[in-house]
């Protein structure tokens, strides 16, 4: 017994610094495309050959011929291991055996077919390779599911998994969409010419023929998020309307009266017609707008299975680009408010200069010409 | 997580051999090996006898042995299989095996749990206290340490307790003595394990004494018993790398390229001396600490530090992982590399803790004092830079 007392201190004082090799894994990337499974699972051959025994001729040697003679053992074995279900088992089989090098040695390739009952819903996966022979090892899996990638290490504890098909994935699709719009917001002029047309007066009241600043800042909060507000209903609406299919108008028509929106909105503040209720008049073009919007989103194409989703992103990500141009615009304007050059500079020369580049805009859309450069 | 996504597809492209005779893997042994044998026997009798504590724990002491004589954590995983068929331990043995696998994963709390858990039942049982004396020496607590020393002493186990006590002699500045200590319990050493293991350490003593002769007597000593070991091998490749001679280390190491801190060793050698072989080591050794995170695997960071640090001259990673690696392990050579880390990256707040150990222990190693030294006039200079990334 006195060997084996001394043996620890060899075996403590050993590990502590002389790591070598690693522990068991396997490498299983699985595809799933509706009810369609492909997969390649990577098996070290040691592991194999400790699970099943692969060198016949016992010279401490794994050929290419030894793996291939327990093909149907190892296929089963793992096979009766792994378990995908999507509502209902996937049965799996073996379609090919290859061989690869990973950093710790020589590894069996099973490439790995499937058909699921279903097309959709979640996927479940249970994984046991070697848990009952060897608790340390894992599974490293990489699961492709319809086009979202899930990756996870699978130990013994790890139990049947669920994989939805919105997780991760979808969010970072919501997020894709919400950069978009607020990207589509800023880049967009003829939008914010229009926002800036109806928030230029927010911040006034027209009395006695005359505008002059309203009287606090709460008034004119009001004012901007209502006219905010309405916009990103009305464009939210014929938004998804367009996006979904369900109504279609052609571009030059829309892109013409969004400029006509533009020249109209300037004009009102040179020469009112409606002071009050802007609210009305921002839903309206709002409808005209969101025809606009439309067609961007065409252009990126949005994914069949995260429609809503994805409309939802773009929605929001306009809405938080106007409400930055909101943030930025409302503070500095109410300071100014009284001014002579925010009521004849910035009001005044800026609405007239407005309604003269939308005026060009209407001109050039309606009349296909090109007299501003992009 | 994110490891993962990175590492996965970074792999190579699946072949279909061209011939049956082509070799495709090594195994480690043959079957007809007599460990072979013996390790067939122990599962046989495990598996016609579930449930027979004895079997049980005489296997997975076999595969134990075997994680340890091929450094092959594969047998861990074995081992510990074995033992998760009993929700509890069911005997002392199976309790000191479930202390061993779990100071192996770096476990140590619960590990001197399992070990106290069966000393409460075997007060006999010097392997727990053996082990209990390890691990406290490598968390650095010291007096805890020594307790466990004498309990070894009183169930008269004096290689036991010699290796214990000049240990925790050593850690704690004393290192003539401890020099003494270990010569003392090599006397009276019976087996040739015993005597490699008490050799070995007899050579990290004198190195750190400065008295590079006499290690390198006690190294050459250790080798000449024939017996393949790694922590001595990683010893002496340590010195031999020390004293500048890369190029002995390049030939004692080349046949131990599977083992990972020895290929880290090798390559060390054969970067210094520009050799060809070099950038495939080190590109290897990069490959498997990538695998190694990809499995969620941390208790190798003080070798991975090591490597930043060295072949990749990457400090700043380098003394991260260090640091880390500290937390948990304190012996000396987890300090070396925490301030060698620390004074690349020139941050010495990082090597705080290991300059509070070399003050509060009075570890007398010459070139650890001199990188704690140099830390130390760091220190007015790096004020500036510490915020820096």
């Amino acid at each position: 017994m006195m060997r084996r007392f001394a043996l620890l201190w060899l075996v403590l004082a050993f590990q502590m610094t002389a790591w070598a090799h690693k522990a068991s894994d396997s490498y299983l990337v699985v595809d799933v495309k509706g009810n369609a499974i492909t997969a390649q699972w990577d098996i070290a051959l040691r592991d194999i050959d400790f699970a099943l025994g692969l060198d016949r001729d016992g010279n401490a040697e794994i050929t290419w011929g030894e793996l291939r003679a327990r093909q149907s053992d190892l296929s089963a074995w793992a096979l009766s291991r792994l378990e995908l279900t999507r509502s209902g088992g996937c049965p799996l089989q073996v379609t090919s055996l290859q061989v690869d090098e990973h950093t710790d040695g020589g590894y069996a390739v099973l490439h790995l077919v499937g058909v699921c009952p279903a097309a959709s819903g979640p996927l479940g996966l249970q994984y046991r390779l070697l848990f009952d022979l060897d608790s340390l090892h894992r599974g490293l899996l990489r699961l492709t599911l319809d086009d979202a990638t899930h990756t996870t290490v699978i130990s013994p504890t790890s139990g049947a998994l669920q994989f939805g098909a919105m997780q991760t994935s979808r969010w970072a699709q919501f997020k894709q969409y919400l950069v978009e719009g607020v990207w589509h917001i800023w880049i967009g002029f003829d939008h914010i010419l229009f926002l800036l047309s109806l928030l230029l007066p927010a911040v006034l009241v027209f009395q006695m023929r005359r505008w002059q600043g309203v009287a606090n800042f709460g008034a004119a909060l009001r004012e901007v998020l209502w006219v905010v507000t309405s916009f990103t209903a009305a464009h939210s609406i014929t938004l998804s309307l367009a996006a979904l299919g369900l109504v279609s108008l052609p571009s030059r028509l829309v892109e013409s009266a969004i400029a006509l929106s533009v020249v109209l909105t300037a004009a009102n503040n040179l020469w009112p017609v409606v002071e009050r209720r802007r609210w009305l008049v921002a839903f309206g073009f709002g409808l005209i707008h969101g025809f606009g919007f439309a067609s961007v989103l065409a252009e990126l194409g949005l994914p069949a299975d995260a429609l809503a989703l994805s409309l939802l992103g773009f929605n929001a990500g306009v809405e938080v680009g106007q409400m930055a141009i909101v943030a930025g615009f409302l503070p500095v304007a109410f300071l100014m408010r009284n001014t002579r050059f925010y009521l004849r500079g910035v009001f005044v020369l800026g609405s007239w200069l407005t309604m003269l580049v939308a005026l060009i805009w209407l001109l050039e859309r309606a009349l296909d010409l090109k007299l501003l450069t992009a | 997580m994110y490891g993962i996504l990175l590492a996965l597809p970074a792999r190579s492209v699946p072949r279909t051999p061209a011939d049956d005779a082509v070799v495709i893997e090594k195994l480690p042994f043959r079957a007809g090996d007599s460990r072979a044998r013996e390790l067939d026997i122990l599962r046989a009798s495990a598996r016609n006898a579930p449930g027979d504590a004895v079997a049980a724990a005489a296997l997975a002491q076999a595969y134990f042995d075997m994680a340890q004589a091929r450094s092959d954590p594969r047998y861990i995983g074995y081992a510990d299989a074995v033992l998760s068929q009993y929700k509890q331990p069911v005997s002392v043995d199976l309790l000191v095996l479930r202390g061993m696998l779990r100071q192996y994963r770096h476990d140590f709390d619960d590990a001197l749990g399992d070990f106290a858990a069966a000393l409460a039942q075997d007060p006999e049982r010097a392997s727990a206290h053996a082990w209990r004396g390890a691990i406290f020496l490598v968390v650095a607590q010291y007096d805890n340490a020594r307790k466990e020393c004498a309990a070894l002493l009183r169930l008269q186990r004096p290689v036991l307790y010699g290796g214990c006590t000049g240990l925790t002699q050593a850690y704690t500045g004393q290192l003539t003595l401890a020099y003494k200590t270990l010569q003392q319990a090599l006397t009276l050493a019976r087996y040739d394990d015993q005597r490699l293991w008490l050799l070995t350490r007899m050579g990290e003593v004198s190195t750190w004494l400065g008295q590079s002769a006499r290690a390198e007597r006690h190294y050459r000593d250790a080798l000449a018993l024939g017996r393949d070991d790694g922590y001595l091998l990683a010893a002496w490749a340590d010195f031999l790398l020390d004293q500048k001679r890369p190029a002995e280390v390049v030939q004692w190491l080349a046949a131990w390229e599977t083992s990972d801190s020895l290929l880290l060793r090798l390559a060390e050698a054969e970067t210094t001396q520009q050799l060809p072989g070099a950038k495939a080591h080190v590109q290897a050794l990069d490959d498997r600490f990538a695998a190694a995170k990809l499995r969620g695997d941390t208790t190798h960071r003080a070798e991975e530090a090591r490597f930043q640090l060295r072949l990749r001259k990457n400090s700043a990673l380098a003394v991260q992982l260090a640091a880390a690696n500290y937390q948990i392990q304190k012996e000396p050579r987890d300090l070396r590399v925490l301030l060698e880390a620390a004074l690349a990256a020139r941050d010495p707040d990082a090597a705080k803790p290991a300059r509070e150990w070399l003050q509060s222990t009075g570890f007398e190693d010459a070139h650890m004092r001199t990188l704690a030294a140099h830390i130390l006039q760091l220190q007015p200079l790096v004020k500036k830079q510490v915020s820096a990334p």
